[in-house]
Formats: structure tokens, C-alpha cells, sequence
């Protein structure tokens, strides 16, 4: 797959393929929303972490929009749209490139969708016990409880998706023999070293970061007026 | 003078019957139970949200007593009955979020709702007590009882 090179020497076979931000946003990605999915399930005080780590999520999940944009070759979305004709090749076979294969772009942008929409949603949900969104009093409870029915709704699509993302590299890993994990880790996957990942260097990284944090400040509420005092009642 | 024997037994056919009317005596249409519970419902969010806002702000024991004290009062007050058979649907304020298993699953539904009481209780009595840390910690647990049933018997979607 990697094409033979002449020489006696074998050049070093492998590529770095992800950049450390992408690395860093994969794997916080992943501890926030098993927390976040933990959180909701304990209920009660721990509500109010359910909230903050929403918060974490929506930075996580602007700075990987902005790095989509701004990132070096493999975390960009351009370079992995998932075109039918590429769908097409990599069902075929045909498809060889660095990065995210075609089927699993399609999962990137599914898993990436569905968090966006899940923690806009949670902003504005209530859970009708003692825990709010923080951008709640933004809007009308009806609209509210709306949200809230699309936020449960998206933990199930977004657990079935999280079951085919875990399921596809199990695959990989048992039937196709390719360890996914590994270069999630380290940055390194087999190929060509003129194949790494270029670009994104450190002012792409701090707009993007900035994003992130302005995303942050925004949905934790933190701008909205404070509630008035209440008038004295007697009574 | 002696009562006949029928007399007798008619006597007691009739007070056996009234007791009867009595004990299973109905309030409330299916609309006013509907409403009444939610109603109840509504009380005890605004309670629940004074006590969340004294423990998060600044503690106030007064008005963190009366808040536990509405919640205790209602799931003391026997709001069982407010859910008669047929009562699955229907409009109160609004149409009713109680899903149909609530009406076959009537142990589970005695399980969380005496669970729900023992935490309103413990909370009215963590209230009086007045330590700003405890009833934090007895909040989450009311506020756990609360969404166990939500979880099993409540419709989302509205």
C-alpha cells in the first residue's frame, strides 16, 4: 500500500498524521461526555457538573470547528469530505490516503453534528427538578422544554453513534488488523513520512483557542444580567 | 322494642354501603385531578428552585424552612389519589405527561413515590436544622427522587 522503495535501507515507513490539538480535543472530547453522560444518569447535585462539563464541550467542540478551518492537513474538513465519489472508491477499494477514510469522515461530521446540536440544546434545556442551561432564561419554557425533549432524544442517537464509532475501530483492529487507537495516541500511523500532517502552527492554534474560549464564556451565562433583588414581602 | 332481624340486616347493608361511598370516594373530575397534580407539581419546582437559589446564593434558613416545608406538606398530603384509573389522559393546564405504565406498574410507582417522600420529609427536617452544607447534600438526594420516577413515568415530549 505504501508503494516499494529501492535501496537497501527501508526509509522510516510512517507518517504523522495527527497534530497534537486534534489529539488533545479527541481524547478530552471523549472523558467530557462520559461525564457528561454519567452526570445526567447520577442526577441531583451533580447536575450542576453536568453543566460545566456542557460548557467544556462547546469549547471543545468550537475549537475543533475553527481548527477544521484553520488546522494542519488531516484536521481539516476540505481534506475529508465525504463525497460519494470517495465513499464510492473506498467501498471499492480504491480509496488510499492519509487521514480520515471516507467512512469515517461521514462518522467525524455525524459525531461532530450531533454534539453541536446536543450541547446548543442542553443550554437551553430544564430538567424540571433543579437544574437548568445556563442560557435557559433566554428563552420561553415551552421553547425550553422543547429543547430539553431534543437533548434527550440526541443522548440515544448520539450513544448509537458512539456504539458504531467503538464498533468500527474493533473492527478494524480484529478483522482488518489496523490499530486506530494507536495513532490517536501518539500522532504516528504507518506511511509515508512526505505524507504528514502540515500546517496550523501556533497563530491558527491561539484564534482557534480563542474561539473556544469566547464559545465557553458565552454559553456559560455568565454575561446575562443577574436577577433583581427581591422586593420585601412581609408576608 | 326489638329491630327485626332484617331490619338489622338491611341497617348494616346500608352503613357497610355508605363506609363503602365514603373510603372510595373519588375528588376531583379526571380534568381537576389532572390539574391539581400538576398544580402540585408547579408548587413544589418553585420551591425546589428557592431552596437551589439559598444554596447557591446566600443562605437564608427561613426561607429555605418554608420552601422544604411546601414540598414535605404535598408529598405528605396523599396526592395518590389524584391519580385515579383513566386519569392516564387527559388536560388539565395542560395535557397530562404521565405515561400509561404508571397505571400498571403500581408497586414501583408505591417504591419511588414513598422514596420521594422520605426525602421530602428528611429535607423539611435538614431545613430546620439549618446547616447550609447539609441541606445542600439533602437537596441532590430530593432532587434524585424527584427524576428517578421522571425517568420511568414521565413523557418528555410536550
Amino acid at each position: 500500500m505504501c508503494g516499494v522503495f529501492p535501496g537497501k535501507t527501508p526509509p522510516p515507513r510512517r507518517a504523522y498524521v495527527w497534530d497534537l490539538p486534534t489529539r488533545l480535543f479527541h481524547w478530552a472530547l471523549v472523558c467530557c461526555v462520559a461525564i457528561a453522560f454519567v452526570t445526567a444518569k447520577l442526577g441531583g447535585n451533580w447536575m450542576a457538573w453536568h453543566g460545566r462539563v456542557g460548557v467544556l464541550i462547546v469549547a471543545l467542540l468550537v475549537f475543533r470547528l475553527a481548527w477544521g478551518f484553520v488546522g494542519p492537513t488531516y484536521a481539516r474538513f476540505m481534506h475529508f469530505l465525504p463525497t460519494p465519489r470517495a465513499l464510492r472508491d473506498y467501498l471499492q477499494g480504491r480509496w488510499q490516503a492519509q487521514g480520515h477514510n471516507p467512512l469515517g469522515a461521514l462518522s467525524v461530521f455525524a459525531l461532530l453534528g450531533v454534539l453541536c446540536l446536543q450541547a446548543g440544546s442542553g443550554l437551553f434545556s430544564d430538567d424540571d427538578v433543579a437544574f437548568a442551561g445556563y442560557l435557559a432564561p433566554l428563552v420561553a419554557k415551552a421553547t425550553s422544554d422543547r429543547l430539553t425533549f431534543a437533548h434527550r432524544l440526541g443522548e440515544e442517537v448520539l450513544l448509537a453513534l458512539v456504539a458504531l464509532h467503538v464498533g468500527a475501530i474493533a473492527f478494524y483492529a480484529l478483522v482488518k488488523k489496523r490499530n486506530l487507537v494507536a495513532p490517536m495516541i501518539t500522532g504516528w500511523a504507518e506511511g509515508r513520512p512526505e505524507e504528514s500532517t502540515r500546517g496550523g502552527g501556533v497563530k491558527p492554534f491561539l484564534l482557534a483557542f480563542c474561539l473556544a474560549l469566547a464559545a465557553a464564556y458565552g454559553a456559560s451565562g455568565a454575561w446575562l444580567p443577574p436577577p433583581p433583588a427581591p422586593a420585601a414581602a412581609e408576608w | 322494642m326489638r329491630k327485626h332481624p332484617i331490619a338489622v340486616l338491611f341497617g348494616s347493608f346500608v352503613a357497610v354501603a355508605l363506609s363503602g361511598i365514603a373510603s372510595a370516594q373519588v375528588v376531583g373530575k379526571v380534568e381537576d385531578q389532572i390539574r391539581w397534580r400538576q398544580s402540585a407539581y408547579q408548587t413544589m419546582a418553585w420551591s425546589m428552585q428557592r431552596i437551589k437559589a439559598n444554596v447557591e446564593g446566600t443562605f437564608n434558613k427561613d426561607q429555605v424552612t418554608q420552601a422544604a416545608n411546601v414540598i414535605a406538606a404535598l408529598a405528605n398530603a396523599g396526592m395518590g389519589a389524584l391519580y385515579q384509573p383513566g386519569s392516564d389522559h387527559g388536560r388539565g393546564w395542560r395535557e397530562t405527561n404521565v405515561k400509561p405504565e404508571f397505571f400498571k406498574e403500581g408497586e414501583k410507582v408505591r417504591e419511588l413515590a414513598q422514596a420521594f417522600n422520605r426525602e421530602a420529609n428528611e429535607m423539611a427536617k435538614v431545613a430546620a436544622a439549618g446547616d447550609a452544607a447539609a441541606v445542600k447534600a439533602q437537596f441532590g438526594k430530593l432532587g434524585e427522587s424527584c427524576k428517578a420516577c421522571h425517568e420511568k413515568f414521565r413523557k418528555e415530549e410536550k
